[in-house]
């Protein structure tokens, strides 16, 4: 029966039949039992697990290996009762093992009984000898002393917690944990005073630790979540930053800080002394530090102003406004390029990149200015020059991953996927990019590679990628297996219960939202466009001239000859074993749908989606995107009820949306389109929605067309607001075609106000702009009115390629183009081949002095 | 400007993603998650005003060795966010803690020897010095330089561990990011030659 054990190494099958029948020769064989759990441990079916380890303990209560085993999988589960019910059988059984009582008092501090704990982790330190701990032990005893402390004041027994703390400080090594948990429920007990000091001996340690000086200033009554202070209060304020700036003059944080509360005139001063140094040393974080001023009322005003000020006096006379030093040629630069980054996130994109390219003119070896101008592009709808840019930053400096990795962003986002590939792969190891970097949890390149190509209807490589992201944490949620019995030893236990906690929320995580809901998109997209079958191909094909359908074969034939070559070459690679010098890498097996093909071929795409639609319910509730995407599922599976629900959280979080509206007005359309129900369970649901309409404020006492109008007439002023309302008075009487078009183009987009004037940018974003154009060229379907659209908004948005904008790089005699700027053409595959401004070529294996 | 503290478990993937956009040696979750559930005092990193992650340090005690070290597994810091002196206060945060919390005799990091911009931080401003190079130690061939710090306050547990991260506040423009590949000018890297002393440093410091 042994040699079992041994087969599960690598023949699955096999290993599961011999248990099989070792349990039918001795079904009271716990060793049987204890082997067949194993098996399914292995392969992550842990309900099954459990079971078996039940059964082989039914035979043999006491054997503590079977014990330890069954108290890991119930701690992975979640099991928190029997965990705490094998962890209590385990002490009983050898209560000389520290093991057993760290691990029986963590069950119940699990199980939601800290004060249980305590008790166990005091009991267990009554078993010690006075001379406790020896040497090597400090640590982990100090450790669970810490862990102690931190049970009581979760208990809210901080007195108790305070006197435990002072009477083992020669036991706790960890001398800054024990401040900052001294500092904790010093404050918690009101000491105000003594909380102050102490946070002053953190500072005194680390003056770069925001915490810290949230903290004091808790401590001296000077702390408002919202930020908002009285004058009274500014004036303290300033006083202890201006103290502690004294004390801590290597502290950007408390030069920085004060800028948050500070206002006017100060406010002005404050940032001036703050700016200034820094655009000397050239630092090219300033305008990131800076950007959450934005959105306090009337300093990014002050700012702009403040700036154009010392770029004036540097440009006129190599000065600062009132300063006798010269400043160094690069203090230009700098503020040029925090002027170019400010008026971008103004909106004023025009302005931002005549500021960059004046930079650019000034030095042009420095990357981050290229990078910058990158960004501008994107943000003004040139995703292709925006991309070249990236490139072109990345040529300058090959052997940095940051730039390569923000060039490779670019890319994706300007849709030019292969280009990309061939750029990311610089910097993975084996050559094998798309391995490397799935088998690294690279999230956001996956991610983004997903979503280009969703955006290019290449559904099967969006779904490969979405679904990989959602692979990563699954193994992340696995990951902890190992780590259950592993802190228990090494005594990290406020680590351990901190990790158990963000297991149990890492699928809320921003990674994973962007996956789930990519992979139910496309899904969405697979279910209302089912796959054509070859036959249908080949009648498109036979649409094309001839000549057309020769080239098109020949394409299609090469691309397979290729697949098959490269599928080829990774399994000799792979044959050959890539063991890395860590030796952790087993033989790789051959991913068999390297393109996602097999992933379009599910039977049920609303059955897939509903499987990550579930996480995100579970972990995304708060989030308008996960009861959209709910009620889009849910109308197509003819769930009403759910379908219902789904909006009743749409119109609980945000009732005014776009979106939220367009739910409302569909399901009551098409509720209103259904037959009369015939069976009992249509019957109840009718009951149930007859009950539930008019609870619903917006429809109570009219018609659907009545309330579509009422959401106008509150939204008057919305470009969104109208598109959706346009959209469904469609829905709702297709004869008013011509009406809701109508309603769309006679949209005004007003200038956004600033300081009482019309100010330079309008209120539209590209972004709305552009699902409008989407629009009317699909589900209203009028190809007039989207060119319209397109020419209005090409003036909005001169930049912009998607309208085809004077400006932007797709129009041949655009700006863009004209001072030579990359001219990219669909062919254009090769990273290297680009050549912008001509100078590329020199740029390249020039260590950048900079 | 960068909030440096020690990081929590909730940082993690923060850390991961910071790692992959910019440095070429990567990891896997499970590794992080060691590092934390092994020795949570000696993770740092540098919260941006935004609440973003944009540098970390990632360290490890050696226990199994003679001579109780620490070891700097890996160390990054965005290019966007350089010249802040980041890379130092968070080296600084973890050798403290290595030395106050597990009594450290020194500490020990691994570089490859193109990345001549990180070797001059941890020669330079850092006080590290070569002690061996590592042949083909990267998978893609090339040598490493094993550097070694060694740590003061041997043996004392209990101590005030108040060395102030700024210690280094001087040094600050010396500093590019580590990952940045930004060359140092030659001047500053000559000037500090001759601070330390060190002719083991003069052989890299070209």
């Amino acid at each position: 029966m042994k040699g079992l054990t041994l087969n599960c190494m690598d023949r699955k099958s096999e290993a599961y039949e011999l248990v099989r029948i070792g349990l039918k020769n001795d079904l009271k064989s716990h060793v049987c039992w204890h082997v067949y759990g194993l098996l399914y441990r292995s392969d992550r079916e842990y309900r099954e697990a459990i079971k078996c380890y039940r059964n082989a303990l039914r035979i043999d209560p006491d054997n503590i290996e079977i014990l330890r085993d069954l108290s890991l999988l119930q701690a992975q589960m979640r099991d928190l009762t029997g965990f705490v019910e094998t962890r209590q059988q385990l002490l009983t059984l050898k209560p000389n093992h520290r093991m057993n009582w760290i691990g029986f008092a963590v069950s119940h501090h699990l199980n939601s009984n800290a004060l249980k704990a305590v008790e166990i982790l005091e009991a267990y330190e009554g078993t010690l000898e006075d001379d406790y701990p020896p040497d090597n032990e400090r640590c982990e005893h100090g450790e669970m002393l810490l862990y102690k402390i931190s049970l009581l004041e979760e208990c809210s027994l901080i007195e108790r917690a305070l006197e435990e703390l002072h009477k083992k400080e020669s036991r706790i090594v960890d001398k800054l944990d024990y401040k900052e948990q001294e500092v904790s429920l010093l404050v918690k007990l009101g000491h105000l005073e003594e909380g102050a000091e102490l946070y002053r001996v953190l500072l005194s340690m680390n003056p770069d630790n925001y915490g810290y000086y949230q903290g004091l200033q808790k401590c001296l009554g000077l702390y408002a979540e919202n930020g908002q202070y009285s004058p009274a209060e500014i004036e303290r304020l300033d006083a202890l930053y201006k103290s502690l700036a004294q004390k801590y003059n290597w502290s950007s944080a408390v030069k920085r800080i004060p800028l948050d509360f500070l206002q006017g005139d100060k406010f002005r001063e404050a940032a001036d002394n703050y700016i200034r140094p820094l655009l000397t040393k050239g630092v090219p974080s300033l305008f990131s530090d800076l950007s959450p001023l934005y959105d306090h009322p009337g300093k990014a005003d002050i700012l702009e102003q403040l700036i154009l000020e010392l770029e004036h006096s540097v440009w006129t006379t190599g000065r600062y406004p009132g300063r006798e030093d010269k400043e160094p040629p690069s203090t230009l630069l700098w503020a040029l390029f925090l002027l170019a980054q400010h008026y971008d996130r103004q909106g004023q994109y025009d302005v931002a990149l005549s500021k960059i390219d004046e930079a650019i003119e000034h030095t042009p070896t420095v990357i981050d200015l290229y990078s910058a101008k990158s960004r501008v592009l994107k943000h003004a709808g040139d995703l292709p020059a925006a991309a070249a840019l990236a490139d072109e930053a990345r040529c300058m400096d090959l052997a940095d991953r940051y730039i390569n990795s923000d060039c490779v962003k670019r890319m994706l986002q300007a849709d030019q996927v292969p280009l990309a590939d061939k750029t990311a792969v610089l910097f993975t190891k084996d050559g094998d990019q798309h391995n490397n970097l799935h088998d690294m949890q690279c999230m956001w390149y996956e991610l983004a590679s997903g979503e280009s190509y969703f955006r290019q209807g290449d559904l099967g490589r969006a779904l490969k990628r979405f679904l990989g992201v959602e692979k990563h944490y699954a193994d992340i949620t696995e990951d902890q297996f190992d780590f259950h019995s592993y802190c228990l030893r090494k005594m990290t236990l406020r680590a351990y219960v901190e990790m158990l906690k963000f297991q149990d929320r890492l699928h809320s995580h921003a990674y994973f939202h962007k996956a789930a809901v990519g992979a139910i998109r496309c899904y969405l997209k697979l279910y209302d466009t089912p796959l054509k079958s070859t036959s249908e191909e080949d009648d498109e094909m036979s649409k094309l001239p001839s000549s057309q359908k020769k080239k098109l074969r020949q394409k299609q034939r090469k691309a397979e000859a290729r697949a098959k070559k490269e599928a080829e070459g990774k399994n000799e690679e792979s044959n050959a074993g890539g063991v890395s010098k860590s030796g952790k890498r087993h033989v790789k097996p051959v991913d068999p749908d390297p393109h996602g093909e097999k992933l379009l071929q599910v039977e049920d795409p609303m059955l897939e989606a509903t499987k990550y639609l579930k996480l995100l319910q579970k972990n995304s509730p708060e989030s308008l995107e996960t009861h959209l995407l709910s009620f889009e599922v849910n109308m197509r599976k003819q769930k009403i009820l759910l379908a219902f629900q789904a909006l009743k959280q749409l119109l609980r979080l945000n009732a005014e949306h776009p979106d939220s509206h367009r739910s409302l007005i569909k399901f009551f359309h098409k509720v209103a389109s259904m037959p009369a129900p015939v069976t009992d369970s249509e019957k109840l649901i009718w009951s149930v929605l007859e009950a539930e309409r008019p609870m619903i404020s917006q429809l109570q006492n009219k018609s659907l067309v009545e309330a579509n109008k009422n959401f106008l007439e509150k939204h008057q002023d919305s470009l969104m607001h109208r598109a959706a309302v346009a959209e469904m008075l469609y829905a709702l009487e297709p004869d008013k075609k011509s009406e809701a078009i109508k309603l769309i183009e006679e949209s005004t987009n007003n200038m956004v106000p600033k300081n009482g004037a019309l100010g330079p940018v309008r209120e539209w974003t590209l972004k709305d702009c552009i699902t409008v154009s989407k629009l009317l060229a699909t589900i209203l379907g009028d190809p007039a009115a989207a060119l319209r659209w397109k020419g209005r908004c090409a003036e909005y948005f001169p930049y912009s390629t998607y309208f085809e904008g004077k400006c932007s790089s797709a129009v041949p005699n655009s700006a863009y183009n004209q001072k030579g700027r990359a001219k990219h053409s669909e062919e254009q595959e090769s990273a290297d081949s680009i050549a912008v401004n001509g100078k590329l070529e020199a740029f390249k294996g020039l260590s950048v002095q900079s | 400007m960068v909030c440096i503290r020690k990081a929590t478990i909730n940082d993690l993937l923060a850390m991961q993603a910071c790692n992959l956009f910019c440095l070429p040696e990567s990891y896997q979750m499970k590794y992080y998650l060691l590092h934390i559930l092994s020795w949570p005092q000696l993770l740092y990193v540098a919260e941006d005003y935004n609440g973003r992650i944009v540098g970390y340090v990632l360290t490890k005690m050696e226990e199994e060795s003679d001579e109780c070290h620490g070891h700097i597994t890996s160390l990054a810091v965005l290019r966007t966010h350089r010249k802040l002196g980041l890379a130092t206060k968070l080296m600084s945060a973890a050798q403290n803690a290595m030395e106050q919390v597990f009594a450290a005799e020194y500490v020990s990091l691994h570089v490859r020897k193109s990345n001549r911009a990180a070797c001059n931080l941890y020669t330079g401003t850092l006080g590290y010095e070569i002690h061996d190079v590592e042949a083909k130690y990267y998978a893609d061939g090339e040598d490493a330089y094993d550097m070694r710090k060694e740590l003061k306050g041997k043996k004392v547990h209990g101590h005030s561990h108040g060395h102030g991260l700024g210690h280094h506040h001087h040094h600050h423009h010396h500093e590019g990011g580590c990952c940045s590949g930004e060359a140092a000018k030659p001047e500053k890297a000559e000037a500090r030659k001759v601070e330390r002393g060190n002719t083991k440093a003069e052989a890299i410091a070209v």
